[in-house]
């Protein structure tokens, strides 16, 4: 019998699975204000830190919480790390003739970036 | 990975062209493999982050030619057969033996 | 059959699918009731009716509306709303000055237990890459047009969480209930490639 029958799929449904690693004991690296440089970091493994904010500079926006790490589960490993929305304006991402008021937000996690202040 | 995937930022993909009033599934062929994500998902053959690869990994050509659940598709193809829950000689002969029912 | 011209599928994808479902099943890997149930839930139980009532309770209910910026999640959970792809909710204000847009820009991240499955649109390769850097051309292709000092604000949707854009409530609405309310929010308003039009 298969594992996922009729009766069961409400209750995954509803419940899902959560990423977030409740009661997580790992610091913080950065703090919400910080300003974060993203790695320029190239792996041929899976990761989520996208290619057009490698190398960029934004501001720690948000700390979401500790979430599974994507990057190392993906290939069958265990691990997680804090997770924070990083803000970007559009001149930082594109260069001149970009706004400087319109913005782009993305979630970083720890050992995706350094501190510059 | 630096593959076709990772798209932010990229020109040349054309215009939007929202559809109005879309159908939750276009074709019949849409609705298993949709199910399959759970199925699979339950059973321990993935989890999203490894599904997730697997379509970063089908080839920019194939990325692009294929639609949204053909990407899926490809994925569940490439994890069954990584994991030796499938063989490619097993799909094909399915395959075989399925086009010779319909004629 | 609905028909696309421009995503047809390749040529042996149905027999491959019916392959690979018949080979599951025989395996014991999938119980065909359970996909007809998935496909039923997700095509007449989960839409964006579910995050047109959070937002029409955030329009209406301060209190939800403070909740609902405190702990996206749980307070989208009181509605009943919660689970596969929306365990851990973000929602975005839209406001006077400040208008949000989501995107997931590496495959299709979206709210669903809020919004349903995505459409073809958010999924594709010219939403997905065009947003992040032209995020008014963006929005022009679904005919919305901002003043220039409103502030655009996108989000990248590339890890867990899940965003949803809370739009602001049109002019000539007042003493409208809820469940009125929720009638004028559409899905692509709480993507954020449209704001709600005043009722006529």
């Amino acid at each position: 019998m298969a594992v996922l029958t009729p009766e069961i799929v409400p209750g995954l449904v509803a419940g899902g699975a959560s990423a977030r690693v409740v009661d997580a004991d790992l610091p913080a690296k950065f703090n919400v204000g910080d300003t974060v440089q993203m790695k320029n970091t190239n792996p041929s493994t899976h990761t989520r830190l996208a290619r057009y904010v490698r190398g960029k500079t934004g501001v720690v926006n948000m700390h979401h919480g500790v979430f599974h790490f994507n990057d190392v589960i993906a290939h069958h490993g265990q691990g997680h790390q804090n997770c924070y929305s990083v803000k970007f304006t559009m001149l930082e991402l594109w260069g001149e003739g970009y706004s400087a008021t319109d913005y782009v937000y993305i979630d970083m996690f720890d050992d995706y970036m350094d501190k510059v202040s | 990975m630096n593959s076709i995937h990772d798209m932010g930022g990229m020109e040349g993909f054309g215009p939007i062209n929202p559809e109005e009033n879309e159908a939750v599934f276009h074709y019949e062929w849409e609705k298993p493999i949709f199910g399959f994500f759970f199925c699979l998902f339950a059973g321990g053959q993935i989890n999203v982050d490894v599904f997730r690869h697997a379509i970063e990994r089908l080839g920019n050509l194939h990325y692009l030619e294929g639609s949204y659940y053909e990407h899926w598709l490809g994925a569940f193809q490439t994890l069954l057969v990584e994991g030796g829950t499938v063989t490619i000689e097993e799909i094909d002969a399915k395959m075989t033996e399925l086009k010779g029912d319909a004629n | 059959m609905p028909h696309d011209h421009h995503y047809d599928p390749l040529p042996d994808t149905e027999l491959r699918v019916r392959a690979l479902e018949s080979i599951l099943v025989e395996k014991d890997l999938v119980d065909p009731a359970a996909i007809d149930l998935l496909v039923d839930t997700y095509e007449t139980k989960i839409g964006p009716r579910n995050g047109a009532k959070v937002i029409a309770k955030a329009w209406t209910d301060p209190d939800y509306k403070t909740r609902l910026f405190e702990n996206a999640s749980a307070a989208i959970a009181e509605l009943g709303f919660s689970g596969v792809q929306g365990e851990d909710m973000v929602v975005v204000e839209n406001t006077d000055t400040k208008h949000n847009v989501v995107v997931c820009t590496l495959c299709s991240c979206y709210p669903w237990p809020t919004l349903g499955l995505p459409p073809v649109w958010y999924k594709a390769a010219p939403y997905r890459s065009r947003v992040v850097k032209d995020p008014r051309g963006v929005l022009a292709e679904f005919g919305t047009t901002l003043p220039d000092s409103t502030e655009i604000h996108v989000w990248d949707s590339n890890a867990e969480l899940r965003y949803l854009v809370l739009p602001q409530r049109p002019a000539g609405t007042d003493g409208m209930s809820a469940e009125e309310l929720e009638e004028l929010v559409t899905r692509d308003s709480m993507i954020g490639v449209k704001v709600i039009a005043a009722p006529a």
